[in-house]
């Protein structure tokens, strides 16, 4: 077993040292630190227009609160997973040394840390644009108050929502909001990855696509317009939305916090990690089939 | 002898295409194997199916009586070069394969180092891959096969790249190989590479194999 763990971690590092000198790989982190920017740049504009500072997190809490901000983070890792399946002329040297299932848990061990890494440093990127006016310290700043109670928070689809900054404190929401990102993008690249070995490359990017669309079509805001919905249904259409829309279940607000009917934050978790467990079983299943295909730049 | 691959009425179409129809051979112990045949006969196809990188629309591969995609993912104790070898670009030969080599942790630096040497590499040689010329790459390639020491070498067009020493020093290396009792499978457009290492030529055309040469029933 520690024997087979080795060799996973082994097949997952070789795909990291392909990050030397990687253009793809440059591009994608130089992109999501420009899009960190430009989604920031309206909390830090808030701040400065009134004068006040900010807790260090709360660009990243109310940027990445909103499911479109979700969506186009997630997007970009595309670009960092162009390649997947990641074989290469030397995958063969790797995979008669290794069987099958080694191998494709390697690539989602891979996919795991790196969409790890990219969100990580998808929060650092926000923290380094606001530190210059911004404190550490655990507690909501008078900007987050303003953008949610005044309601500017909706006008600047910064959902800093009252029910958040109540029920819960700045650290936490980070950490609440990073890892429900992270099950989001990691759930859609596994669709990616699953439907690349099973059904082949074209079919893994139209997999990404409908999954989006799915999360980005289920906004309850939308059906709202599209179906003319009254309040009180609207409200039922949002719990409902809440719980299917796999975007949703990435936005911190979508949740409950003590008194809807939306899903917790840890409900969310908990779906997400089945997900995780279902995409990892059929994606070994998809494997054993796989017709090998190498090509790649490194021999030439 | 015993026979170390079966190959047992295989097929294997892609698309409306047949590339392998309905091959049957069992390759012996101890012998070298030449596939030949034109560009698209499926040489490279019935090795990857050996591999057990394809796995065949029908029929069924053994290895060591062992079958590949049953009973294993991929022949053990195999070398194999399948097309262009590829190599982390940025390292050096010798790390390239001391990652490789710790997959299986079947063989110490020393012994790696030593397989680069049989090549004609410098294993101390401190030039990333990238810099390399197509023939040490090829090198380098031959070196991996051959480094643990595996009892089979499937090698398909092992000597791409080569000058006119570079050939005859991997002639020399295989035919070594053969001298230690190993079964070796490989294909060439060169029918000098055929004529001096192989004691049996099989010859694909149509997806078909037929054995056209063997030394040793002669």
């Amino acid at each position: 077993m520690w024997y087979k763990g080795k060799m996973v971690l082994s097949v997952a590092s070789y795909n990291f040292l392909r990050w030397h000198k990687n253009a793809r790989v440059v591009t994608a982190f130089l992109l999501d630190f420009i899009l960190c920017y430009l989604l920031t740049d309206k909390a830090v504009q808030f701040a400065v227009e009134r004068d006040t500072t900010m807790q260090i997190f709360e660009a990243f809490i109310w940027t990445f609160g909103d499911s479109n901000a979700i969506l186009l983070v997630s997007l970009l890792l595309l670009i960092l997973f162009a390649d997947m399946p990641f074989i290469t002329t030397a995958t063969p040297f790797y995979l008669m040394r290794t069987t099958r299932r080694v191998w494709v848990v390697g690539q989602m061990v891979y996919v795991a840390l790196a969409t790890m890494l990219f969100m990580v440093f998808t929060l650092f990127s926000t923290v380094v644009l606001t530190m210059q006016n911004a404190f550490a310290g655990n507690r909501w700043s008078r900007t987050a108050a303003a953008l949610a109670y005044s309601g500017s928070g909706k006008e600047l689809n910064l959902p800093s929502a009252v029910k958040a900054i109540e029920m819960s404190r700045p650290w936490q929401s980070m950490l609440w909001v990073l890892v429900l990102m992270l099950l989001y993008t990691l759930v859609m690249v596994l669709v990616m990855l699953l439907f690349n070995i099973w059904k082949g490359q074209i079919a893994g990017i139209a997999a990404v696509i409908s999954f989006s669309c799915y999360g980005l079509l289920l906004n309850p805001d939308n059906i709202k317009k599209v179906l003319h919905l009254p309040d009180q249904l609207s409200y039922k259409a949002r719990v409902l939305v809440g719980w299917i829309s796999p975007l949703n279940q990435a936005t911190f607000y979508m949740h409950n916090f003590g008194y809807d009917k939306l899903p917790t934050l840890r409900q969310t978790v908990a779906i997400g990690l089945a997900l995780l467990a279902v995409l990892l079983i059929l994606t070994i299943c998809a494997i054993r089939r796989y017709a090998f295909s190498f090509s790649g730049t490194e021999g030439k | 002898m015993r026979d170390v691959i079966r190959v047992m009425d295989v097929s294997k179409s892609f698309g409306e295409e047949t590339v392998l129809h309905h091959i049957s051979y069992d390759f012996k112990e101890g012998r070298i194997y030449g596939i030949v045949g034109n560009n698209g006969s499926g040489k490279t196809v019935l090795m990857k199916c050996i591999c057990g990188f394809l796995i065949p629309d029908s029929g069924e591969i053994t290895v060591n009586y062992k079958r590949i995609g049953k009973d294993m993912d991929f022949p053990p104790d195999t070398g194999i070069i399948i097309e262009t070898p590829g190599f982390l670009p940025n390292l050096t030969g010798m790390r390239n394969l001391e990652l490789l080599a710790s997959l299986r942790k079947k063989i110490d630096k020393k012994a790696v180092a030593e397989a680069i040497r049989a090549v004609g590499l410098d294993p101390e040689m401190k030039k990333p891959v990238s810099k390399y010329s197509l023939g040490m790459r090829q090198r380098l390639g031959i070196a991996q096969a051959l480094m643990e020491d595996p009892s089979l070498l499937i090698l398909d067009e092992p000597f791409n790249g080569l000058d006119k020493h570079g050939v005859s020093q991997m002639h020399e290396l295989i035919l070594a190989q053969k001298k230690k009792g190993k079964t070796i499978l490989l294909s060439s457009h060169s029918q000098k590479d055929i004529d001096v290492l192989c004691d049996v030529v099989c010859e694909m055309d149509g997806g078909v194999m037929h054995c056209i040469r063997d030394r040793i029933e002669e």
